[in-house]
Formats: structure tokens, C-alpha cells, sequence
């Protein structure tokens, strides 16, 4: 297992360094700079952005811009964001948390529902309350995240009041108290919602098949035959199969922690990745595109490792060497 | 069947509200009118409102748009940050709505427009305690003049007598600055220019509070991002970073009592605006037009307009600019015949199109000057170009351009095919591209075929200021300040004159506003160069000018003492709650 997570982790690199280099040519294939656009007559003079221009390196030649900037990268130094003046890694340590945050909490409403759900559905196919689960998830698949963004302020924040329409947290209140984390629970109730609900759908939709199915198989029959609670079959027996798809998708999940959700995070003006990485990408701030598009790609590919082990630990048949 | 069509039917409201959605989505313009100069606010009006002003109370003041959270005006970057800033920080120099300047902080005197004595009043305190002297105003003005400097305003220090000495590491200081005392300094600049005053940094910078802090960082470092000191009428308490800002009351304020206890800043997203100001969640916002229709149907929220500083164009592309040489290299020659610029700028309804695509908040403008503007000619003193399909059908003819092939458009006058191209921005903003075409049927409309592209708008500018063949007219913004002087959009060796308008009567008619020896101290006479400088641009028509939008604030009725002008909202010191 060792042997082959290490494999695994060396095989990244090359991997991490192409997709560096991608990532390179498509930000500066990106039309303008960060000093293009927003030009104001008042505060600034057309020799101020030839010399900026020339400071930030942007008129040397490519291949010299990709080697400074992946040298800097590999020994930590991501730059500094052309916008907000800081360096990258403060202004990603800045938003994550808020990010994790939020992410943690979408996917514990969306375990929690999903496994809910689906064991209902799983168990009893076909009847009301399967479908009506099924119409849930169906609406829950269709509707974008930013209408339904939208209707939940509308009416869970506006109409009844119950959550607050937009934040992390009420500045009023002091940091490090009871009161504080509540108020950050509070606010992050809303957006985690809207965000869990797609993943919701899909994870109730899959489990409930894959139950469904493995319900029909041999070793249910036999475990059946040799008089086993139904209760017990389901909950051990079939889950444990039935698990491994889902398995699949957590490698996506743990990249969802960090990458933040772009669409959600800026309706609910939720300060995280996602919403800076947004904000990144129309103000040309490259150094800041590349940091988050790198940690993602890195994310994804560690994502993807962890799933593989976990694999192997619910599901001895594919265990490997 | 009739289920069906049921069926469709939800099918299509659920688009729509996507669509509607993705709408509200990103309101701000791509151009450069974000920034309406660093307007100030009237500190010495009292409340113009009748009634007591009452004390106390917590005011929320939205903001639709994220802060990068340089909170210093040394260092901010867009106006949103600039919003915030003026709620606890202020100028030495105000500007009264006629956009002239008077004394705030400070007096001045001078007698020739380039020796100026400032003299500053005495016991203002920083909001760290520390009493605010002249030494702060030359630190503020050493550190925009020094090379590690990384903002944009080293513009206004430069026209100080050694500032570019102090620049290049010649000198330990600004020769210009000698300070008489601690609250009297003399301020030389290289040349006597009318403008040397309004063009001067004026605001001050707590040397204390940056001490050990070098330069290159100070954008950085605690005193810009969480823990700024101003001079103004509230102090902030807390941020959190793109989402809130606390401020509470500055016991110690200089000019006044302060009637809230707290303002509290908030972002949101501008889908949100309507819902948050009818629910109370929410005291005050900009607002941009497009929201104006539904905010002003709420029973508790009233809609304060004033003029802005900035004006939509239409630009025609009439030569190239060599940035090297600072010079226009040559003539482009599609547009040079002047009466098809006139008659374009005829066949367009502005009224019509300002209504449609800003809801009635903005008007036509006639000059390449905001007419809040106090040197802003009067449109009986310059060419206007009212709309009247039948006059550039007319110019039209006259100029040659008739349509000779009998397919409804006019060919040029070699009798070759004519196609107008315009070119106008694209950001997620979905009305940019309907408001473009419609101007593009105005021209259609007097039988100019037109072609429309949208380009994506980092690359858009870039493209106006290389002169790219592909841009031949193109759709701007330009927004401008308390300085009047255009020249740096307007002369021929400025980059930015983006249409290469090329008049050497202009230039000199520029430069002779500016100029010392022709105007001196007589307003009149500067203004009536200006004037002349604008009639002379309408004529020509190197743009067609479209319009000039309003600033636009929504607040609740519960908010007094709330002042709008055309150089921003009054000293927040003045607002009060009551409930």
C-alpha cells in the first residue's frame, strides 16, 4: 500500500508540471494584463503602466516569465496578486478557511441526506416516498445552483427571516466566542445547502440504484436463506457495496474543499476561494489564477490517490500491492 | 396536448429566471466610469434637512461590489474601496458643488499659482491619538514620490519643484517642501500652472502609525489592510475581510459633533439589493440604474440622484498614434469626411436609448464635459446634435454617400460598399450587447449599413490603444474629476486620446487654459477658453457624446441629514437614524 502511494505521489509530478505549463500559457493567453481595462484618467498616467508593465515582467519573453514564476513557485513563492497588492499565499490563507468552512458543512448536509435518502429509497423502491425522494433530487439536479441561490434568499432570508442573506459571519459580535461560531454557523447554513444540494440528488440517485441492484444479487439470496435480519443485510451486507461508487466521488470532494464554489460564494457574497478566484480571473491578476488553478489541479490529483486507497479498504477485491 | 404545453410553459419560466439571474449577476461596466475622482464630501454644511438630528443608532451602508481592501488613498485601487475610505477618512482640501476647492482641513494662500503656503488647523488628532501636522502631509507626499511607491498617484506629486530629483535618488527630499512650522508649510511647484492646486495630493498620511515600514510594503501591511487611521468622522473598529466593515464614532472628531454611534459596511451581491433594502437589512447602497425601477416601488426606501462626473461616447477612429514618438503618425481615412460624423451623431435618439438602457437616470450630453462641470459650455454655445433621422439622410447625400446599387444602404462616394463597423465591450453583462445593437440600428435607420462586434473587455481597450485595424468606431466611457483639465484625453500627443483627434487649434486652445500669463486668477476667462475649446470639438465630432448618467444612492426613509451633490455625499458626520 505504502509502495504504492509513493508510486502514485511520483507520478504527480510530471502530471503537476504539465498541467503547470497549461496553466502558464492559458493565463497569458488571456487577453490584456492586469493593467489593461480599468484605465482612469485621474489617478494614474499611460508612463506609470509602461513601467509597472516592465516591473512586473510582462515584456519579457514568455518562456522566461514561465521559468521565473515555476521557480518561484516550487520554492513556495507564489507571487504576489497584482490586485490586491499581498502576497498569493496570504490571500488564499485569508479565504480558506471560509472555504473549508463552507465545504465541510455542504458535505456533511450532503452525506447525511444522501445516506438518509437513499437507504429509504434503496429499501423500498418504487413506492411513495421513493418517489417523491426521486422528484426531489430530479428538482435538485435541474435547477442551477444560481437560481436556486437566488430563491433561497428570497425566501429563507427575506421572507422568513431565518438565515441572514449574505457574509461569513456578524461583524458585531467577538471573535473566539461561543457566539461568534455560532453566528458563523448561522450564516453558513444557506449557502451550504444550495451548494449540497446537486451533490445531494446524484449521491441519493447512486446509492439507491446501487442498493437496488445489489439486492438482487447471490450472496443477498444466501444471507437471506440463512435466515439473516432484513435490517442487517442492508445496513452491512449490501451498503458495504454499494458504498464504492461513492467512493469515487469524494476524490472530487476533497477538491471541492478548497476550490470553493464560484457561483455560490458570490450570491451569497460569501468570502472564500471561489469568489476570489472569480474576482482573480476578470482583473487579470495572474499570479493569484495560477496559485489557486495549481492548488486545485494538485488537489484533484491527491483527491483521486486518496479515493484509490480508500478502495482498497472497503473493498478487499481491489485491494493493491 | 394541453398538459404539454403546461409543461413547456414551466419549462420557459425557469429559463427565464436563469436568465434574469445570470443578469443580476455582473453589473458593473467594464470602462473607466467606475471612479468618480476622489470626491469629497462638504464638511461645514450643516444638516440640510428640516428637523432635530438625532443622536445614536447603527446605520448599515451596502456596498454591491468587493473591496480589495486597500484602505488607504495612497494606495486604493477602485472606487469601491474609495467608498469606504470616505467614511472615515477625509481631505485637507474640499470641493463645494460647484467642484471648486475649498479650505477643510487646510488654508492656503499664493499669489502667483506656484508658491502656495498651507496652513493646517491646530488639534485635529489621527484617530490614534496623534495630533495631525504638516510632517504627515510630507511624509504622505515623500512616499507617492519615492520609487518603491507600488499605486498610481505619483501624477499628483509630481508637479512639486524636486519631486523627479526625489524620484530618481538625487535628493534626501522634495525640495519643494519647506515646512515653517507644525502647522505651516510652503509648498513650490516647477512652474505656475492654474491647476497646480487641485492636481496636489491633499491627503495626509499618519507618519506614526507607518513608522518602520518601508515603502514597498506599506500597501501590505496592517495600517492599509485591518487597522487603518484616518482623520474622519468614524473610526473603523473591526473588518472582515471582503464582507464587512465596523465602524464606530470618533469621540474626538475635529469638525463637529457625530450623530450615529456606528456605521456598519456591508457587501453584498446586487441580486440581493432590492430584498435586503425593502427588508430593512440594509440603510443605504449606490445602486446602479438597473435596479432603480424596483427599488423605487418600495414604500420605504426614497432614491437620491445627483449629476456624475462621467459621459458615454461614441468614438470614431480617425488616425493612429505612435506611443514612442508621442505623436499621431497618420490619418485614418474612413471616417474623415466630417458631415457622415455629423450625420451618425444625427440619426441617433439618445433620449430614447438612455430611457431604454438606463431607465431614465442619466440624460443626453452635448460637450466632452459633464455638464455639472463648472467650466461645462452651454448647449446654445456648442454645435448639438439633436435627433433628426431627416438631416443626416441629408448630410448624407450631401456628403456623397448615396445608395447607388439600389439594396436599401448607401455606398460611399467612390460608389464602393460601406459598412459601419462598432466595437463595444463585453463583460458577463447581457445588456451591453442590445444597448451596442441598438445604436447600430439608428444607423441602419438612415440607410448606413452597420456591423456590430463585441469584444471582451480587457482586450477591448487594449485594442482601442494600439489602434488596432479592426477597431474603426468604438463605444467609451471617460470619467472626469474636480480638475477640468482635459487635455489628458484630449491633446494630440496623449495616449488616451483614443479617436487620434487631431486639431492643432485644440491643442492650443488646451494649453492656453492652462497657461499662466492668459488666464492667471480670472475664472471667467478660463472658462470661456474652455468653452471655445468645446464648441470647437463639437463641430468636429471626433465622437459622437451619448450621455451622462446619474449617481444614484437608495435609502431607507429612517436616514437623515443625507446630502448628494456632484461632488459626492456630504460628511457622513451629518447622517443620522430616526426610529
Amino acid at each position: 500500500m505504502l509502495k504504492y502511494a509513493l508510486r502514485r505521489i511520483l507520478g504527480m509530478i510530471p502530471m503537476l508540471i504539465l498541467v503547470s505549463i497549461v496553466v502558464f500559457f492559458l493565463a497569458k493567453a488571456m487577453p490584456g494584463d492586469s493593467l489593461s481595462g480599468e484605465i482612469d484618467p485621474l489617478n494614474t498616467n499611460p508612463e506609470y503602466i509602461a513601467e509597472m508593465r516592465e516591473k512586473l515582467g510582462y515584456n519579457d519573453p514568455v518562456y522566461v516569465q514561465y521559468t521565473r514564476w515555476i521557480t518561484d513557485f516550487v520554492q513556495g513563492d507564489f507571487g504576489k496578486s497584482t490586485r490586491y497588492k499581498l502576497p498569493v499565499s496570504e490571500l488564499v490563507a485569508e479565504k480558506l478557511p471560509n472555504t473549508i468552512f463552507l465545504a465541510l458543512t455542504s458535505l456533511l448536509i450532503t452525506y447525511v441526506l444522501a445516506f438518509a435518502m437513499g437507504m429509504y429509497s434503496g429499501r423500498r423502491p418504487y413506492t411513495l416516498g421513493d418517489n417523491l425522494i426521486f422528484g426531489f433530487n430530479y428538482a435538485g439536479i435541474a435547477i442551477p445552483s444560481f437560481v436556486a441561490g437566488v430563491f433561497a434568499i428570497y425566501f429563507f432570508a427575506f421572507k422568513l427571516n431565518w438565515f441572514p442573506f449574505a457574509g461569513s459571519v456578524d461583524i458585531e459580535v467577538d471573535k473566539g466566542t461561543i457566539e461568534y461560531w455560532m453566528s458563523r454557523i448561522h450564516h453558513v447554513m444557506l449557502p451550504a445547502f444550495v451548494l449540497g444540494m446537486f451533490s445531494t440528488a446524484s449521491y441519493t440517485q447512486f446509492l439507491r440504484n446501487d442498493l437496488i441492484e445489489n439486492s438482487r444479487k447471490d450472496f443477498v439470496r444466501t444471507a437471506m436463506a440463512k435466515g439473516t435480519p432484513t435490517g442487517k443485510i442492508y445496513n452491512v451486507h449490501i451498503l458495504r457495496n454499494s458504498i464504492i461508487p461513492l467512493v469515487t466521488f469524494l476524490g472530487f470532494d476533497i477538491a471541492a474543499l478548497v476550490g470553493g464554489a464560484i457561483i455560490t460564494e458570490k450570491i451569497f457574497t460569501y468570502p472564500g476561494i471561489g469568489l476570489l478566484f472569480l474576482d482573480s480571473v476578470t482583473s487579470r491578476d495572474y499570479p493569484t489564477v495560477m496559485a489557486i488553478t495549481m492548488m486545485l489541479s494538485a488537489m484533484v490529483l491527491i483527491g483521486n490517490l486518496i479515493a484509490d486507497i480508500l478502495y482498497g479498504i472497503v473493498d478487499p477485491r481491489i485491494r493493491l500491492g | 396536448m394541453k398538459r404539454k404545453s403546461m409543461l413547456w410553459l414551466f419549462a420557459m419560466i425557469l429559463v427565464l429566471s436563469a436568465f434574469l439571474a445570470a443578469c443580476g449577476g455582473s453589473g458593473s461596466d467594464g470602462a473607466s466610469e467606475s471612479d468618480s475622482g476622489d470626491s469629497k464630501k462638504d464638511g461645514e454644511q450643516a444638516t440640510g434637512e428640516s428637523g432635530e438630528a438625532k443622536k445614536g443608532g447603527t446605520l448599515t451602508y451596502a456596498l454591491d461590489a468587493v473591496p480589495e481592501g486597500l484602505y488607504n488613498w495612497a494606495f486604493y485601487g477602485i472606487a469601491t474601496d474609495a467608498e469606504i475610505i470616505e467614511l472615515f477618512d477625509e481631505s485637507l482640501i474640499d470641493y463645494d458643488e460647484n467642484l471648486e476647492p475649498v479650505p477643510n482641513i487646510a488654508s492656503w494662500e499664493t499669489e502667483d499659482n506656484q508658491h502656495f503656503t498651507f496652513k493646517f488647523k491646530e488639534g485635529v488628532k489621527w484617530h490614534n491619538g496623534e495630533e495631525l501636522t504638516v510632517n504627515d502631509w510630507v511624509f504622505a507626499l515623500e512616499t507617492l514620490a519615492d520609487p518603491e511607491y507600488d499605486g498610481t498617484r505619483y501624477t499628483n506629486v509630481q508637479t512639486i519643484q524636486g519631486a523627479p530629483e526625489f524620484r530618481e535618488g538625487k535628493a534626501d527630499s522634495i525640495s519643494g517642501l519647506k515646512v515653517v512650522d507644525d502647522y505651516t508649510i510652503e509648498i513650490t511647484f516647477d512652474e505656475p500652472r492654474v491647476n497646480n492646486l487641485v492636481n496636489l495630493w491633499s491627503y495626509p498620511m499618519p507618519e506614526k502609525a507607518f513608522e518602520g515600514i518601508p515603502v514597498a510594503e506599506m500597501s501590505a501591511s496592517d495600517v492599509v489592510r485591518s487597522k487603518p487611521v484616518g482623520l474622519g468622522p468614524f473610526k473603523v473598529e473591526n473588518i472582515v475581510p471582503g464582507e464587512s466593515v465596523e465602524l464606530v464614532k470618533n469621540e474626538d472628531y475635529w469638525n463637529g459633533d457625530v450623530n450615529l454611534d456606528k456605521i456598519i459596511v456591508r457587501i453584498i451581491d446586487n441580486t440581493a439589493t432590492v430584498g435586503a433594502l425593502q427588508n430593512g437589512d440594509v440603510d443605504m447602497i449606490a445602486i446602479q440604474p438597473v435596479s432603480g425601477p424596483e427599488v423605487e416601488k418600495l414604500d420605504n426606501v426614497e432614491i437620491v440622484t445627483a449629476p456624475g462626473l462621467s459621459y458615454y461616447y461614441v468614438g470614431f477612429k480617425l488616425g493612429k498614434y505612435d506611443a514612442d514618438k508621442r505623436e499621431i503618425v497618420e490619418e485614418t481615412p474612413k471616417y474623415q469626411d466630417v458631415n457622415l460624423r455629423k450625420a451618425m451623431a444625427h440619426a441617433i435618439n439618445r433620449e430614447e436609448w438612455i430611457d431604454a438602457f438606463f431607465f431614465g437616470y442619466g440624460k443626453p450630453v452635448n460637450k466632452p464635459v459633464p455638464s455639472a462641470h463648472w467650466i461645462a459650455a452651454d448647449d446654445s454655445d456648442v454645435e448639438v446634435y439633436d435627433y433628426d433621422p431627416e438631416k443626416a439622410k441629408e448630410l448624407l447625400d450631401k456628403a456623397g454617400y448615396v445608395d447607388k446599387d439600389g439594396d436599401g444602404f448607401r455606398e460611399d462616394p467612390k460608389g464602393e460598399k460601406f459598412e459601419v463597423k462598432f466595437s463595444h465591450y463585453a463583460t458577463g453583462n447581457p445588456t451591453f450587447e442590445s444597448r451596442a445593437k441598438a445604436l447600430t440600428q439608428y444607423w441602419e435607420e438612415v440607410g448606413l449599413k452597420s456591423k456590430l462586434e463585441m469584444v471582451e473587455v480587457n482586450l477591448y481597450y487594449d485594442m482601442i490603444e494600439k489602434d488596432d485595424s479592426s477597431i474603426e468606431t468604438f463605444f467609451g466611457g471617460w470619467s472626469t474629476g474636480s480638475d477640468p483639465d482635459p487635455s489628458g484625453l484630449w491633446k494630440t500627443d496623449e495616449i488616451w486620446n483614443y479617436p487620434r483627434y487631431n486639431n492643432p487649434e485644440s491643442d492650443a486652445l488646451l494649453e492656453k487654459a492652462l497657461s499662466i500669463e492668459e488666464v492667471g486668477d480670472d475664472k471667467e476667462k478660463r472658462k470661456q477658453i474652455y468653452a471655445d475649446w468645446q464648441k470647437l470639438v463639437t463641430e468636429d465630432v471626433p465622437m459622437i457624446f451619448i450621455a451622462e448618467l446619474d449617481e444614484i444612492y437608495a435609502k431607507s426613509d429612517k436616514v437623515g441629514g443625507f446630502e448628494l451633490d456632484v461632488s459626492g455625499h456630504n460628511s457622513p458626520a451629518e447622517w443620522y437614524l430616526n426610529e
